[in-house]
């Protein structure tokens, strides 16, 4: 393994980790209120356009971070309406969310298809000589820096504020959280609205700090495999990080490995990502430890 | 899959705003054209070439009318769609894409009096026809400026799907710059499919990893990659539209694009004067392809080098002329023999200099 090759492998699962790290805390804080949303990867599609219609318009890509994130929130406050509120059925629910966000994306992204961004800037670590070794492996987006900080602020809302303490016990006995003066709804609405923020982002780092350009379905699955991180996370923010790396590497690696010269066959190298997907599932569920909240799926419709 | 989804619920949409679309009250126009894009015409790639070739044959015959619809996916329901032009008084349909041949060809069955143009497909009909850009012979002399340009004798290129026409752009390429530079290699990252932008950012920056300075692609849109390359201050050359060079103000070096428009006046010219006659139409460099302007950083030397080196081409060089060796190192193409045509779509081995595994 040459070193050209490690260093590009670090580098990429860092910028590819970093959309699937955001998808994923999102959706870990509404699992975590007993809300699974399967609508995730329409909800990435909607920030990415969102996001890269912002930035073209206005020329900030910071603003464009923020109306994907708005738009984000927007969407999943319908996905909360009806799911919270109406009890329709999550899994179905998000389905339709997420072609959804499919064909909305479409609609938003369409006028500035082939459009010229200025995407985020990269922010290098200041004395590292351009394309020096340092320079491609501290030169990053703010959103790039700030992935580690949101997983751990993540961890710490849930596992050590009230807050938290409130969404998780939401997630697993809504009706013990009415009766000790919670409001189990009011909580999985602000739960959904945090996925919703950081799903966006999520899309928005990929339009706006990896393709530069707008493309439908541009996510291409990722939003999916966010989802199965979070199982695979336990449904653990730090984990998260570890899983989001792991899952980013593996489709840099193989990019890496073909760039190098490797003696194997493009198209047994493609499938690789999703053998380690599948890899991992195998062995979670041989494992049996499972930590997934207790309620998640089910609607809560009150008390008697 | 959700691409073809969306492109389906999209094409829909076209198709039922086609249908309810009033019906124009002007004078008759002396030819209605249908074309349908797979992907969006403002992509700075393959669909941008088809619709600057349409609009340069609408310029060419005043009056023609044209009805395009963008994202047709290639499934039946591009039948449908090209059935609803019809029905708007279509007379000639440009189908663009690949996968558009087979429910083009349906068409062209049910509707006799209706004349197609497919890209890129083998099928004939007395009213169904083919063309293409004969790509691998130019993609020689972006490989003489790709060799020119490098410093680290180590070029990039971004496959989308190792097709053998594919293959073929990648050796002609290598073959064009080590006709300048013995030392260059090309190193080959495939990515397994025409369009995923986010791995071909990725695909690209591992090529600039391994020490590639000049990038360039076989993929639908070649945007995320040169933007890529620029960002890094590496060297690109674009392919499919010669509009790409927009997007590296700084390091492009040129690009080859599709000329469609000579032909598509051409044809709708022989629809009107009823004399269309179906063909197999491959044409490369002077014809269906060009040379992109040469960037800013490109010496007057160089751009010598690579016009004539186009220009050999135009004017019948094939660098497909044995003895060809593979990266293997056996000899794929005899002394004496050479390959053309509708070969170019047997490669499924690399030329010696290239780093990468075609199966």
């Amino acid at each position: 393994m040459n070193f050209a090759l490690a260093v590009g492998v670090v580098a990429g699962s860092i910028l590819s980790g970093t959309s699937l790290l955001y998808a994923t805390l999102g959706e870990l804080v509404g699992e975590r209120a007993g809300i699974v949303n399967l609508g995730l990867e329409g909800l990435m599609l909607i920030g990415a356009a969102s996001g890269f219609a912002a930035t073209a318009l206005t020329g900030s890509p910071y603003l464009g971070i923020a109306a994907a994130a708005a738009a984000g929130v927007s969407v999943n406050l319908i996905f909360a309406y009806l799911v919270v509120t109406r009890h329709a059925n999550q899994l179905a629910t998000g389905l339709a969310l997420m072609f959804f966000g499919i064909g909305l994306s479409a609609l938003i992204g369409r006028p500035f298809v082939g459009a010229l961004i200025t995407g985020l800037p990269r922010l290098a670590v200041p004395g590292l000589e351009p394309g020096s070794v340092g320079a491609r492996l501290l030169s990053y987006d703010v959103l790039v820096y700030l992935a580690v900080p949101a997983a751990l602020a993540t961890w710490w809302l849930i596992f050590r504020t009230r807050w938290g303490l409130g969404l998780r016990t939401v997630g697993e006995n809504p009706a013990a959280a009415f009766a000790a003066g919670l409001r189990p709804q009011s909580l999985q609405y602000q739960a959904l609205m945090f996925a919703g923020a950081f799903g966006g982002i999520a899309g928005a780092h990929m339009s706006l700090a990896l393709t530069l350009t707008w493309d439908e379905g541009m996510t291409a699955g990722r939003g999916f495999i966010a989802i199965a991180l979070v199982i695979f996370a336990k449904w653990n923010p730090l984990l998260a990080v570890v899983g989001a790396l792991l899952f980013g590497g593996a489709e840099g690696l193989q990019l890496q490995l073909q760039a190098a010269g490797a003696d194997v066959s493009p198209f047994i190298m493609n499938m690789t990502p999703y053998l380690l997907t599948l890899l991992v599932l195998i062995l979670w569920g041989w494992r049996r430890q499972f930590a997934a909240p207790a309620m998640l799926g089910r609607s809560f419709v009150g008390v008697e | 899959m959700m691409r073809s989804v969306l492109a389906m619920a999209t094409g829909t949409i076209l198709l039922a705003l086609l249908a309810a679309g009033p019906v124009a009250a002007q004078d008759k126009p002396p030819l209605t054209v249908g074309a349908i894009y797979v992907g969006s015409v403002n992509d700075y790639g393959y669909n941008r070439s088809m619709k600057d070739g349409l609009e340069e044959m609408k310029k060419n015959i005043p009056g023609l009318k044209l009805i395009e619809a963008e994202n047709v996916p290639e499934t039946a329901e591009s039948e449908r769609v090209m059935e609803g032009m019809i029905q708007q008084g279509a007379k000639l349909i440009f189908a663009t894409s690949f996968g558009h041949q087979q429910f083009a060809f349906n068409l062209a069955k049910t509707h006799p009096d209706v004349y197609f143009e497919h890209a890129g497909g083998w099928m004939q009909a007395p009213n169904f026809g083919n063309f293409f850009g004969a790509t691998q012979s130019a993609w020689y002399p972006m490989g003489v400026a790709a060799g020119k340009m490098t410093k680290t004798n180590t070029l990039g290129f971004v496959v989308g799907v190792p097709i053998g026409y594919a293959i073929g752009n990648v050796n002609a390429f290598e073959m064009g710059a080590r006709s300048v530079n013995p030392k260059a290699e090309t190193r080959v990252v495939v990515t397994g499919g025409w369009s995923d932008k986010a791995k071909e950012a990725a695909a690209a920056n591992a090529l600039m990893d391994q020490g590639a300075d000049v990038v360039t692609m076989h993929v639908d849109s070649p945007a995320t990659i040169i933007q890529a390359a620029e960002s890094r201050e590496k060297y690109s050359i674009g392919f499919q539209s010669i509009e790409a060079r927009q997007l590296a103000p700084k390091y492009w070096i040129t690009g080859l694009g599709f000329t469609w428009g000579p032909f598509m006046t051409e044809t709708a010219k022989s629809v009107m004067n009823g004399t269309f006659k179906p063909a197999m139409v491959r044409e490369g460099l002077g014809q269906m392809m060009a040379v992109a302007p040469f960037g800013a950083g490109v010496s007057p030397d160089v751009q010598k080098l690579v016009t004539a080196s186009a220009d050999q081409v135009e004017h019948g060089f094939n660098p497909f002329t044995g003895p060809v060796t593979d990266n293997a190192g056996a000899v794929r193409i005899p002394a004496g023999q050479s390959w053309g045509g509708e070969k170019m779509g047997d490669f499924d081995w690399y030329v010696e200099g290239v780093i990468g595994k075609a199966k």
